[in-house]
Order: structure tokens, then C-alpha cells, then sequence
């Protein structure tokens, strides 16, 4: 589903270029899920913004269900995006002057489906909201919120989701709530996921895990011991 | 329904309905409702104004002709749909039974006057009425003074030329009589039919022939362009209200140009007040439109949803704008009913349009800038809340704005001079202040440092936000700046006006005063409570030759039947005056001003001023020898200056001003001038009784009706000056709740941090408090410079400079932003804690 090749990511500061990724290459397979944590400041969510097309990359290739990422517009990364990808955040992004049921529905629309309302009325169903769908984000918990988003990220079923430390801004009862319905929801559908998380048990719940620190990426032996040393 | 159109719809729904939009909203609905209700009542009390005014022209326009007009020059006229009407006047001589006088004889059709009306006096200088009627065929009214002169009565015969009239009314007032008082002769108001009858006006008399037509607008310019090349500049003239430079016609010109101004001021501001907006609006949606991106929204979607949302935003603004508009009118007009006759019955679209078009051209123009930042925020912002738009240009946001102001100011007022002072003084604003703050964040390092207090919170707030709040500054200043010339400009145009005709400005003139009466008059007027002003002497003289060149000097009818060759002369005895000291209103338009001067001069030669336009008519220029016969003396002068003198002012004005050695030989009559109150009218025969040999002059009716009119405009002045201060106030009160929602974050974090409320609102106040001081400074200065280009180049009034709002603007700014602030910031204390971080997100 996603394949890099030699990956890097240099930005240009006042005391000149800075490489925030070393070359990076690995692959993730339909419908894999993986983890990738490190600390704070070791470049796990500049490589999520490369994977899903959010930022372009400085060298290197990046394929996205076979499609070449790495030399996409702006427009084209958009039109990829609105297609296959879902997206989780750690702060929910929805849109504060639309409703729960039109926050689920707005991919949907964007992408041009013609029975968007009744998926979202379905799958806000599916994360137990139906009785929120009129509120607006400020009228929901943090976790009713992160329901939403969670609901909006799989409307479109998209090939492949990425989530932001989705448990980031909840509490622990929340936390597992969206964890248990992050996966139920990938294992129905069948997505591909991405998770981008500094909490071991959530990153033990993927298939893989990959470990950022300094911008480099390793993917350490899936012994618990050394993946808590890493996540520190 | 478009995916587009319902998701830029239903985001329009949803944010009005939570108030998102209410700030964007508000700017618009109040620039389009200020520049409508201005416009619409300026253009209603300018028409109510021009009808005064067009009622001293008779008409909306005269035509005037030394011949006799092409009747189908006339007739052409009722073509462009236009209502004439006809008069024809010359100077002539009426005779009683004893007496005989120099009269200025007016022959009317029966349409005469289109415009204002005639009054009539139930006994001469008695009782006024306004009458509807004309004199029948055969008779004649005449001006009170020549009751007196001729020594007739109502019901007794005039003689003019061949023709016997009877006399049949005292007549008071006419529209165009004309406002200057010393070189007019007491009219006689006749039938055009009996014109022919009298004889006068044959071959060789000085007769004009005028014909007065109203119309609407465009018939009237459409039938003038026609005219036009058909007209002879030697014979022929054109007037029109416009060229009114009457008291009355001064005032309402400047009343206009001042309606104009405060309405391009309310452009500015609503400008002002929709760029703040605007600005505000794009950042608030920053982070959805890069949801929408990383959605997988194209960039042209994103740009047809938010042109889509402007555009029901201006649609919807608009709308409400024209309906404020509309009542707000309405309560004006209600309001200066009593005062004003502003009719509503008449009903104009070019405000409606002008309005719409203003809130169409800011809603979309302003919003350009803040849009193209808005379309080019990254999706990346979803991860990395810090990234902002990635375009930023202030040349383009500052070209954009200035030039749809100055291209929205010059399509309104289509002046360009008036639209460039007020955009160079923008410019000038906008420059220094970008100066000031500059300094502001050098002096705030300095003042701001120690421990942290409400002190310096204030200055490290203003320090970070000084360049990316400089429009809010400017935008405080403008406001400011706008509402400061609007209220200046008021006060002193209003000023001068009442200048013109201030509170005891003489309403009566005497002529034909004698030496021995002078003080016997003086005594006998103070004996009854009435002052008496300054004795202008005056001798009557006979201008006779030009450099020895013999000039025509006939008189009447009797000396026009010898052949006319050579130099016109004045035709008539003219009032001489001598005086050292230059008159008001009088200005050298060539030479030097005896009175100033030595000039050496041949024996018995002295010098003369001569008013320009007689020297012109005369042909006399300087250095050119005069003659006159005064009595049976000759005096001889040389043209030392040329004088132009406005006609206009109620005071006694003179062709010819002597050196006084010249005069000291001769006798003068005096003129003087008295104010009495018009309810003591009835004591002037007693007043007069002594002196039947002095001539009154009655102008009390006209300076009543002057100084009514004078009221009236400054009366309408003040309300546009007060919906031009409410619309101000509102956006200031925009702006400051514009600003309070960018400070809410950091309220939040303070209040988090467990910032005591006190300290907070201390700060903010503080904040907004040296704000207000800065703007309010700034727009004191900026005021001056604008003033001093709007009085000097468009409204030709004298400058004036205004210290004292160099202390009032910034004391009433700091006020009024604190105590905004202060109330906008008590708001969001008020919220707890959670309530505020959960409007953050």
C-alpha cells in the first residue's frame, strides 16, 4: 500500500538547512496496521505528513497504493487524498460551524458521493452518536468529538487511514473507547493504518511498530522491552 | 444543488446562526446602511435646497439676452419637455402726478415666476403676503419706496414712457430681485402685454430680454447643449442655480460638497471597517479550509465555496444594509420635518445604487486579499498548527484596499481633487503610523520591561502585535481621523455661515442723508432704542471721459434718441465714495489700493479704484485718466486699482472709490444702515417721520429668508455629521470586538496560568487605553493636513489649525477604546475558565 524509497525531509532555518529526516525506506502492506512512535521532536509527524501527501518530500519517492506521491501537485496529492485516505488527529480538526452529521458527511461530499448523508447517518450510528448528530464539535466531550472524527475518517472507507496520536488529547476511559473503535472499524473495513502515537499500548496494538528518534526510522524487534526504551 | 453551493451554503447557515459572521455581517450592513441613508438624505435636501435656491433664479435656470430672443429659441425649450416663461426690463423713468423717478421696470408674462414666489404689502412697508396673482393688463405694482418718491397712492396713475398704468399694488418682494441693494432702482412689476404701449425699449436702450426655464435635470442640459452653440458670449449668458454666489447659494454649494464628503467618509469607513472584518473572517478560517484540503478538497472547490459564502454575505449584508438605510431615513426625515421640507414623495435610485454598489465592491474587494491568504493555506496546517497562509504580501493588500478606496471615492463624488486630498491624507495617515509604531515597539522595550504587571503584559502585547495589528491601528485611526474632519469641517463651516449674516446684521438702510440730518437722525434713533451703524459719505457724480475721450452718459429715454457712438458710459449718476480703508468683501484684483500707498500723480489728479467688472464693461484700465462731474465741478483721477467686490453681501457697495483729498470740497449725503427687530416693524414711520427726505431700504424679509435658509442647511449638516458619528462609533465598537476575539486565546492561557481577573482586565484596558492614545494622536494630525487641503482647495474657506483636538482626540480616543475594551474584555471574564479554552478550539 505504501512503499519509500530513500525518503528525506530538509527544511531551511535561520542558521540554515536542516535535515528533520534522515533517508527512509520501508513498506507497509494492504491492510497492515503499524505504529510509529519515538519522542517528541524525532520527526514521527513530519513523516506522517509525507505519507499522506500532506507535505512534499526533499528526495526520494513515496507510492501510495501505486500512485507516485513524491511527484504530485498540490491538486493531485488533494484528489489522492479525497479518494483513499482517512485522516485521524490528535486535536479532532473538525470544523467548528458544521454539525457532528455534517462534520462526517464533509469528505463524502468532497468527494462527490451522492448518498453522503446516508452513510454518515450510519456510521455516526456505528460510533453510538446518533443522538449528537445536530450538535456542533463545542457541544461534544473530547471523546464524543474524537467519535466524530473517527466516524468522518471512515465514511469514505478509505484504503488507508492515518491517525495523529489519536488518544493524545482524551482521558484513559476515552482512550480505550477510541482505540476499540479504531480497530473494529479498520478490521471491518479492511483499511490500511497508519498510527502515529507515543502510548506503547495503543502502538502494541498494530501489527508493526517502527521507531522514530533523530529522524531516522528503525524497526526494532517486536520485544516490549526495547520498543518502551525507545518510546522513553 | 452543487456540492459546492450546499456545503458553502449550509457553512453560511450554520455561522450566522452561531454569530460567527456577525462582525463581517455588521460591517457591511452598516458601510451599505451609512452610505444609503447619507446619500438618500443628501440627495432629498439637496433637492429641498436647490428649490430655495432656484426660487431666487425665478427658474431652475435663466437665459439672458441684451436683443430680443428667437421665439423659436423658446419654443425649442418646451421640446426638452421644459416650462418657460418671460421677462424683459430695462431702466427707465416713472412719473406721478409731481414726482419722477428712475425705476427698474419688469414686464412679465403671466407664467412668471416658475419658481418662488411674489410678496405684496397691504400699504407701503406694510403687512407681507405672498400672492399667486400678477397685475391685470394695464396696471402696475410698485416697490414701497416709490409710494414715497412719487408721492402715489394705491389706485393712482403711473406714467412709463407712452403708457398710463394704474397702480394697483405695493409690491415687496420678487424672486430674482437680486440681492445687492445699492445699485438697483425701485422695481415696477408690469404686464409683457403693455411693454410695447410704453416705448421704452426701442433702438439704443439698454434692455434684457430674459427668459426663465424649469425642467427636470437632463431635459435642462440636454435643451442648454442645444443652446449652447447657438449662444453669442457678447449678448448672451446662462445661469443656473449652480452659479448662485449668493449668501444662500454659498451655503448650499458648501452644504453640498459637505454632504459629499461625509458620504465618502462613510465609504471609507465602512471600507475600513469591512477590511478589518474581512481580515478576521479569512483567519477564523484558516483551519477549515485546511480540513477541507487535507480532505481531499481541490483548490478550486475551496475557492467557489468561499466566493460563494462572500458573496451571500454581501448579498445578505446588502440587504439588511438597505433596510437600515431605509429606516434610518425614514426617522431623519421624520426628525427635520418641522425644520426641513424634505419630501419623500420623490423617490431616488442612485443612492440605492450607490449603496449596493459600496457594499458589493468592499465586500468583494476587501475581502480579496484576506481570501487569496485564505485559498493558499496548506493542508499541513492540520498537523502543524503554526503554519499560517503561505502568501503574504502587505503591497498587495495595502495597493488593493487604497486603490478601491480612491476608485470608489472617485466614482461617487466623480471629483477627483476632493477624492486625492482625502486618499493623499489616508496615505500620509497610514505612513506615519507605520512610523509611530515602529517607535511604539522601541519606546514599549524600554517602558515595558521590569516584572510582569498589568503594565507590561499591555506593552508586550502590543509589541508582538504592532506590524501584524497595524491595520487594526490604522484602522482605529482612520476612524478616528474621519469622524475628527467631519465634526471640524462642521463646526467651522457652520461658523462662517452664521459669520455672514450674524445676529444683528443691519436689516435697514437709509440713503440721502443730509449733513445737518446726520446727527439729528443719530440722536433720534438712540432716543427710541435703535443704534444707527458707521456714515459711508457719498456725493453723486457723472462719470463723463476716459482720457479725455468723452464718454455716453444718458440717463433716459429723452437722451437715447441722439445716435450712441464711442464709449459706453454707466448710463447714470453714480454713487462716489471716498475712503482710505479697503471694504470687506473687496479685493484688488489689479494695481495697489490707494489707501496703501503713495503714488506720485499729476496736479488735481487723484487716485480712483474702480470695481473690475464696470472697468471691464467700461473698458478702463489702470493708469487711464476718469473724469467726473460732480455738480458743476470737474474732477480728474487715474485708475490706481481694480477692484473685484462680491454683490452679494448686505452691505453698500461702490463702482468708483476716491482718494478722499479729492472729495474734500464737496457736500456728501450720508447712507447708514439699523438693525431693528422685525416685530418692532411697525415703529419705522415713526422712526422715519422726521426725515421724509431720506430713502429707507427694507432687506429684513431677505435676510430673514437668508439666515432661515443658512439654519436649515446647518441644521441638516448636524444630522449627517450625527449618522456619520454613529456609523464611526458602531465600527469602532466592530473593531474592538474584532480585536478582543484575536486576545481571547491569550486571555485563556493567562486565566489558566490562574492570572487574577484584575490583572487581565488591567492589562487589556491598559492595552487599549495606549492604543486609543496612539490612534486618536495620529488622527489629530492627519486631521489637520486633511483639513487644510479640503478648506483651502475645496471648500475655500481660510484654514484653521486645531490645536485643541490635538489633546480632545487622543484623551477621547484612549477613552472611548479603554472603556470599549474594557466592556468587551469584562465579557470574556466572565466566562469560566473551561467556557473560554472551548471558544478556542
Amino acid at each position: 500500500m505504501i512503499t519509500t524509497k530513500q525518503i528525506t525531509k530538509t527544511v531551511t532555518t535561520s542558521e540554515g538547512q536542516l535535515q528533520i529526516l534522515q533517508p527512509i525506506s520501508f513498506e507497509v502492506k494492504d491492510g497492515e496496521s503499524i505504529a510509529i512512535v519515538g519522542a517528541s521532536g524525532s520527526g514521527k509527524s513530519t513523516l506522517l505528513s509525507l505519507l499522506a501527501g500532506l507535505d512534499q518530500v526533499t528526495d526520494g519517492e513515496i507510492y501510495l497504493d501505486n500512485e507516485p506521491l513524491h511527484s504530485m501537485d498540490e491538486e493531485d496529492r488533494a484528489q489522492l487524498r479525497g479518494a483513499k485516505v482517512g485522516f485521524i488527529f490528535q486535536s479532532f480538526m473538525l470544523v467548528q460551524s458544521l454539525t457532528a452529521l455534517e462534520n462526517i458527511m464533509l469528505p463524502a461530499e468532497i468527494a462527490g458521493m451522492k448518498d453522503a448523508k446516508k452513510r454518515a447517518l450510519k456510521i455516526i450510528d456505528d460510533v453510538g452518536l446518533a443522538h449528537r448528530a445536530h450538535h456542533y464539535p463545542n457541544q461534544l466531550s473530547g471523546g464524543e468529538q474524537q467519535r466524530v472524527a473517527i466516524a468522518r475518517a471512515f465514511i469514505g472507507e478509505p484504503k488507508i487511514l492515518f491517525a495523529d496520536e489519536p488518544t493524545g488529547n482524551l482521558d484513559e476511559a476515552n482512550s480505550h473507547k477510541i482505540e476499540d473503535l479504531l480497530f473494529a472499524l479498520n478490521k471491518n473495513v479492511g483499511t490500511t493504518l497508519v498510527l502515529v502515537t507515543h502510548d506503547n499500548e495503543l502502538a502494541k496494538k498494530c501489527q508493526r511498530q517502527l521507531v522514530m528518534q533523530g529522524g531516522a526510522l528503525s524497526e526494532p524487534a517486536a520485544d516490549a522491552s526495547s520498543l518502551e526504551r525507545e518510546a522513553g | 444543488m452543487s456540492t459546492v453551493f450546499s456545503l458553502a451554503w449550509r457553512l453560511f447557515r450554520h455561522e450566522a446562526r452561531r454569530g460567527e459572521l456577525t462582525i463581517i455581517l455588521l460591517a457591511i450592513v452598516l458601510s451599505v446602511g451609512a452610505v444609503l441613508s447619507l446619500s438618500l438624505f443628501s440627495e432629498r435636501l439637496q433637492g429641498a435646497l436647490q428649490e430655495r435656491s432656484a426660487s431666487f433664479l425665478a427658474a431652475d435656470s435663466q437665459f439672458r439676452s441684451r436683443n430680443p430672443v428667437d421665439e423659436s429659441w423658446i419654443n425649442e425649450a418646451q421640446n426638452y419637455n421644459l416650462q418657460t416663461a418671460t421677462r424683459v426690463s430695462t431702466r427707465s423713468m416713472a412719473f406721478g402726478e409731481e414726482q419722477m423717478s428712475l425705476v427698474d421696470l419688469r414686464a412679465v408674462d403671466a407664467s412668471y415666476p416658475l419658481k418662488g414666489e411674489i410678496t405684496i404689502a397691504d400699504a407701503p412697508f406694510g403687512n407681507e403676503s405672498v400672492t399667486e396673482a400678477l397685475p391685470q393688463p394695464g396696471e402696475a405694482w410698485l416697490d414701497s419706496r416709490l409710494f414715497q418718491t412719487l408721492n402715489v397712492e394705491v389706485g393712482d396713475s403711473v406714467y412709463i414712457g407712452d403708457a398710463t398704468l394704474t397702480i394697483s399694488g405695493v409690491l415687496s418682494e420678487i424672486p430674482d430681485a437680486g440681492f445687492s441693494i445699492f445699485n438697483t432702482d425701485p422695481i415696477v412689476l408690469m404686464r409683457m402685454e403693455d411693454l410695447a404701449s410704453t416705448n421704452v425699449t426701442g433702438p439704443g436702450s439698454r434692455v434684457n430680454y430674459v427668459s426663465y426655464f424649469t425642467g427636470n435635470e437632463s431635459d435642462l442640459a440636454a435643451y442648454y447643449d442645444w443652446l449652447r452653440p447657438k449662444m453669442d458670449d457678447e449678448i448672451h449668458s446662462w445661469r443656473a442655480i449652480s452659479d448662485d454666489d449668493s449668501p444662500v447659494g454659498r451655503s448650499v454649494a458648501s452644504a453640498e460638497r459637505y454632504f459629499l464628503l461625509a458620504s465618502l467618509l462613510a465609504i471609507i469607513l465602512a471600507a475600513v471597517s469591512i477590511a478589518v472584518a474581512a481580515q478576521r473572517y479569512s483567519q477564523r478560517h484558516f483551519d477549515p479550509v485546511a480540513i477541507m484540503k487535507t480532505l481531499g478538497a481541490s483548490g478550486p472547490m475551496i475557492r467557489k465555496i468561499y466566493v460563494l459564502q462572500i458573496l451571500f454575505i454581501a448579498v445578505l449584508g446588502i440587504v439588511l444594509g438597505i433596510i437600515m438605510g431605509l429606516i434610518i431615513q425614514q426617522v431623519v426625515v421624520w426628525a427635520l420635518a418641522d425644520q426641513v421640507d424634505v419630501t419623500l414623495s420623490v423617490w431616488h435610485w442612485r443612492p440605492v445604487i450607490i449603496a449596493v454598489f459600496t457594499g458589493a465592491i468592499c465586500a468583494l474587494l476587501f475581502s480579496l486579499y484576506p481570501l487569496l491568504r485564505l485559498f493558499s493555506v496548506p493542508p499541513l496546517r492540520v498537523l502543524r498548527r503554526d503554519i499560517d497562509s503561505n502568501m503574504s504580501s502587505r503591497t498587495l493588500q495595502f495597493g488593493a484596499a487604497g486603490s478601491a478606496i480612491f476608485l470608489l471615492m472617485w466614482a461617487y463624488s466623480q471629483d477627483l481633487k476632493i477624492s486625492a486630498i482625502l486618499f493623499a491624507s489616508g496615505i500620509a495617515l497610514v505612513a506615519g503610523l507605520l512610523v509611530m509604531t515602529y517607535g511604539l515597539i522601541l519606546l514599549g522595550r524600554k517602558l515595558g520591561s521590569g516584572s510582569m504587571g498589568a503594565w507590561q503584559l499591555a506593552w508586550a502585547r502590543i509589541r508582538r502585535r504592532a506590524m501584524d495589528n497595524s491595520v487594526q491601528l490604522i484602522s482605529f485611526s482612520v476612524t478616528i481621523m474621519l469622524l475628527l474632519v467631519v465634526l471640524v469641517m462642521r463646526n467651522d463651516m457652520v461658523a462662517q455661515w452664521r459669520a455672514q449674516l450674524p445676529e444683528g446684521t443691519p436689516n435697514y438702510f437709509l440713503i440721502n442723508i443730509t449733513q445737518a440730518q446726520k446727527d439729528a437722525l443719530s440722536s433720534h434713533f438712540e432716543d427710541n432704542n435703535v443704534e444707527v451703524d458707521e456714515f459711508y459719505p457719498v456725493v453723486r457724480g457723472r462719470f463723463v471721459a476716459v482720457n479725455e475721450e468723452r464718454v455716453n452718459t444718458e440717463v433716459t429715454k429723452e437722451d437715447e434718441d441722439a445716435p450712441r457712438e464711442g464709449r459706453d458710459g454707466l448710463g447714470r449718476e453714480a454713487n462716489l465714495t471716498w475712503s482710505n480703508t479697503l471694504q470687506n468683501e473687496n479685493r484688488i484684483v489689479a494695481g495697489q489700493w490707494h489707501g496703501d500707498t503713495t503714488v506720485s500723480l499729476p496736479e488735481g489728479v487723484f487716485p480712483v479704484s474702480v470695481e473690475s467688472e464696470v472697468a471691464d464693461r467700461l473698458e478702463i484700465e489702470l493708469g487711464d485718466i476718469l473724469t467726473f462731474n460732480i455738480g458743476s465741478e470737474v474732477v480728474n483721477t487715474q485708475v490706481t486699482s481694480l477692484r473685484e467686490v462680491n454683490w452679494q453681501t448686505m452691505q453698500p457697495n461702490f463702482f468708483f472709490v476716491i482718494d478722499p483729498a479729492a472729495m474734500q470740497a464737496f457736500m456728501p449725503t450720508y447712507i447708514t444702515s439699523f438693525y431693528l427687530d422685525t416685530e418692532r416693524k411697525s415703529e419705522l414711520t415713526m422712526l422715519l417721520q422726521p426725515f421724509s427726505s431720506v430713502t429707507l431700504f427694507d432687506v429684513d424679509a431677505r435676510i430673514n429668508q437668508l439666515r432661515d435658509i443658512v439654519d436649515q442647511v446647518s441644521l441638516a449638516v448636524e444630522f449627517i455629521l450625527i449618522l456619520v458619528l454613529a456609523a464611526g462609533s458602531l465600527v469602532l465598537i466592530a473593531q474592538v470586538q474584532a480585536s478582543m476575539d484575536e486576545r481571547q486565546e491569550e486571555l485563556a492561557i493567562l486565566r489558566t496560568l490562574g492570572a487574577k481577573g484584575s490583572l487581565i482586565r488591567m492589562s487589556v484596558v491598559l492595552e487599549f487605553l495606549i492604543i486609543g492614545v496612539v490612534a486618536g494622536f495620529m488622527a489629530a494630525l492627519a486631521n489637520e493636513f486633511s483639513l487644510f487641503m479640503l478648506q483651502t482647495q475645496v471648500f475655500q474657506m481660510e484654514a484653521s489649525l486645531h490645536v485643541e483636538y490635538w489633546i480632545i482626540a487622543p484623551v477621547v480616543g484612549a477613552a472611548v477604546v479603554g472603556l470599549l475594551g474594557a466592556i468587551g474584555c469584562w465579557r470574556l471574564l466572565s466566562l469560566n475558565t473551561t467556557a473560554l479554552l472551548r471558544k478556542m478550539v
